[in-house]
């Protein structure tokens, strides 16, 4: 039997569980011990665990980032926590110069098993520099695996993925997701990096997203079948790279319709690549223009009227629905 | 540069008519501003600009129709603003005479049918609001052409919509594009291989009501003259023919004792304050109807394909008289709203319509209609089903008659009322046993308050 858990329950879960499988798995950031995490994702993990296994740093990003890299070169398996993705660019060098690369430049003598699990995401009122989707500037990176789970199943077996992955995984997760439930196995599976998934299938239009998106995507879809038999399919890739063209390709040219549907700003975001696959790859499937959903392109402002107005979300995910949706409808049963 | 299209206002629009132009060329635009206003055979309805900048040409006249997706006007930066507005009716109408007038029926009862179809929804009233007329189709070379410049290979069309076009060995040229900008899409190719067998095999399925639609060329008497029915009289007209002419309508009768009704009314009222909105017996008719439904759900559904779909919400129609014809906004979920939400509803949407300011949303989804005459003082009469609805209940007069209570005559307010019901589902037994609760309720006129 399945029970309902929260997607923090899902994580804390899934770090304990591989806290006691592995002894060379350790956790640290900030604020991750005694407080017990910004978002109480390792709640009790320090008393169960003590201070060698779960390491509170300083406010140091650069420092303690590099210090998971060297770690991991040594065999250990660190999973760190950045409190929020907003504060990863501080540790920039090291994700990219430094642990994105060494594999490849030390010609694989030296695998780098290292966990960066951060969230992203806006709508909480907290302001420009606290409400960002910076995740498209690592998925733009050769060396890095990224993922974004939507679902506390998918988090639980893509965590298990990643602190098992010999090279560095950016793991997203999103402030609007923690509270969310869904069923989670308890048994130790895994979820594979690089396979999307179809959480509902359609007829008429595919609508592809991840994170947040994917789930509040999964909600207007059933939503618009069950009111006006518009039958969208929904896409949530869970891995932004390595990145599932298959699955993509595969539910375009049966829709021939496609918006991608994005938090982070529309410029250079997922979505581009996304279209950019799309129309090559499937140009002759295409009845219409790919759309992009996404956020407003400005520093995301702090009143909450104003953070809603450029926040996307389902409101703009159905006016581009019932824009692109094809005249007669596939999904109703003739 | 960018075109202004033709927006699909509802779900069964195919064609629109542009009422009156807000904005003349040479105008400023921005985005959302209202362009113009346009007729569907629903409701008047907006048209919005999605860029801004300056309205270089308007394309389509005010009174013209033009199908979903053809540019109606041009939006661009200004310089290239042009004052005359190009003759497109008398475009429009060189087409029409050359089309067939055989394919454009077979296409017409095909259409319908389709609409038909796709109105399987259970809260969708829309099945019987399929196209008046197909829209006006150029010759289609010469329309592909002169949207291509001259040049037939550049022909507006999804990659999709040019691949099934090869695939079937389809000439593109002989399309009409509805997608955006008049461009081909899959839709369009699938329409066209519908018709293509349907063309081969004539006389199949004849259309299901001769409406009286397009205006003919027939000779009127000289002491007579014509008018120009609108496209709302037009969807009436169609409507009704095809309910009366489809629909097997039978009537039940009754008479309802509305004294302590008006009594309760009028206490009710009293109460409501200087600025509370006043329950009319309408809103308390409208009630009562909705609470029956509730009892008698067979009475709140439609017959559709050989089968009976029976809705979950009861959302009662108003039947409304408008200067140009008669409109039947809805009242949603009237059996658990409370009569003054019905009552400041109802005046709500008897404005607007009073107004043509009625949106799609406040004309579709209706269950059930009352269509009431009782200010006008008629001893009785019966109304048209209002498809694909299964009933409409026709309220007379309230009048008052020296009734026998206990051997003596007694002045009493008594009100009669016909119901008209689609006998492929409903049956006498039924509708008297409906009409038997309506009458219960308001002769106990505290149970419309719980």
């Amino acid at each position: 039997m399945m029970a309902d858990i929260t997607y923090r329950q899902a994580l804390h879960d899934v770090l304990r569980e591989e806290l006691l499988r592995d002894e060379n798995v350790f956790l640290l950031g900030e604020e991750i011990g005694n407080f017990e995490g910004s978002y109480k994702i390792t709640a009790g993990l320090l008393k169960e665990f003590g201070p060698k296994r779960v390491v509170d740093t300083p406010i140091c990003e650069n420092g303690f980032v590099g210090m998971a890299t060297g770690a991991a070169m040594l065999g250990l398996r660190p999973i760190v926590e950045i409190m929020t993705i907003n504060f990863i660019v501080l540790a920039m060098d090291e994700i990219v110069n430094h642990a994105a690369k060494i594999y490849a430049m030390f010609g694989g003598q030296c695998p780098v098993p290292l966990v960066i699990r951060t969230p992203g995401g806006g709508g909480q009122q907290l302001s420009a520099t606290h409400s960002q989707n910076l995740e498209v500037w690592f998925a733009h990176v050769p060396g890095l695996k990224v993922v974004a789970p939507s679902t506390p199943a998918d988090a639980k077996g893509m965590m298990r993925s990643a602190v098992r992955d010999n090279n560095p995984v950016i793991f997203l997760e999103n402030l609007a997701l923690y509270n969310t439930k869904g069923e989670a196995p308890a048994d130790d599976y895994v979820v594979p990096f690089g396979k999307a998934k179809v959480s509902k299938e359609g007829a008429d239009l595919t609508v592809i997203s991840y994170s947040r998106m994917a789930a509040v995507a999964l909600d207007v879809a059933r939503r618009l079948e069950k009111e006006n038999q518009l039958s969208v399919e929904v896409v949530d890739l869970r891995s932004l790279r390595p990145l599932d063209h298959e699955t993509i390709l595969n539910s375009v040219k049966k829709t021939n319709r496609a918006i991608i549907f994005e938090e982070d700003w529309r410029s250079y975001g997922i979505g581009a690549e996304i279209a950019a696959i799309l129309q090559e790859y499937a140009f002759d499937y295409l009845d219409a223009p790919i759309k992009r959903v996404a956020s407003l392109e400005v520093p995301l402002p702090y009143s909450k009227p104003l953070e809603i107005a450029a926040l996307t979300g389902a409101k703009q995910l159905l006016e581009t629905i019932n824009e692109l949706a094809p005249r007669r409808r596939r999904g109703v049963q003739r | 540069m960018s075109e202004v299209n033709m927006p699909r206002l509802s779900d069964t629009m195919q064609e629109g008519t542009i009422a009156h132009w807000l904005k003349k060329p040479g105008d400023p635009v921005k985005k959302g501003d209202i362009l113009a206003e346009v007729e569907t055979d629903k409701a008047t309805m907006e048209l919005q600009a999605y860029d801004s900048g300056v309205l270089e040409q308007i394309l389509v006249q005010e009174g013209e129709t033009v199908p979903i997706g053809q540019a109606v006007a041009i939006i661009g930066s200004g310089t290239g603003v042009q004052k005359q507005a190009q003759p497109a009716a008398e475009k429009a109408g060189r087409a029409a005479e050359e089309e067939a007038p055989t394919s454009r029926a077979g296409r017409d009862g095909q259409r319908q049918e389709q609409a038909a179809q796709q109105t399987a929804s259970p809260t969708g009233d829309t099945g019987s609001s399929a196209p008046l007329s197909t829209p006006p189709a150029s010759a289609p070379r010469e329309r592909a052409e002169a949207e291509a410049g001259g040049d037939g290979r550049s022909i507006k069309a999804s990659p999709l919509a040019r691949r099934m076009a090869e695939e079937h060995h389809i000439d593109l040229a002989q399309l009409r594009g509805t997608g955006p900008g008049g461009r081909i899409v899959r839709d369009d190719i699938e329409d066209f291989l519908e018709q293509k067998p349907a063309a081969s095999a004539p006389a199949a399925t004849p259309p299901p009501a001769a409406a009286p639609t397009v205006a003919s060329q027939v000779s009127i008497p000289e002491d007579a003259e014509a008018h120009p029915i609108s496209r709302m009289q037009a969807a009436i007209a169609r409507r009704l023919t095809e309910s009366k002419q489809t629909i097997p309508h039978f009537y039940v009768s009754s008479e309802v004792d509305m004294t302590d009704a008006l009594a309760m009314r009028q206490t009710f009222n009293a109460s409501a304050g200087e600025d509370g909105v006043k329950v009319s017996v309408n809103d308390l008719i409208v009630k009562a109807c909705a609470l029956a439904l509730e009892k008698f759900p067979e009475c709140n559904g439609s017959f559709k394909d050989g089968q009976f779909i029976q809705y979950k919400h009861i959302n009662v129609g108003i039947a409304v008289d408008v200067p140009a014809g008669l409109v039947v906004p809805v009242i949603r979920d009237a059996n658990i709203k409370g009569v003054r939400s019905i009552a400041r509803e109802a005046k709500a949407l008897i404005e607007k319509a009073r107004a043509n300011k009625l949106s799609q949303t406040d004309l579709e989804g209706g269950t059930f209609s009352v269509s009431n005459l009782g200010m006008m003082d008629v001893t009785d009469f019966i109304a048209v089903i209002n498809p694909p609805q299964a009933a409409i209940l026709a309220i007379a007069s309230t009048r008052k008659r020296f009734v026998p209570i206990d051997g003596q005559p007694v002045i009493r307010d008594l009100m009669s009322m016909t119901m008209s019901a689609d006998h492929r589902i409903l049956y006498g037994a039924t509708v008297a046993r409906f009409l038997q609760e309506v009458k219960r309720l308001l002769q106990n006129p505290f149970n419309l308050l719980g």
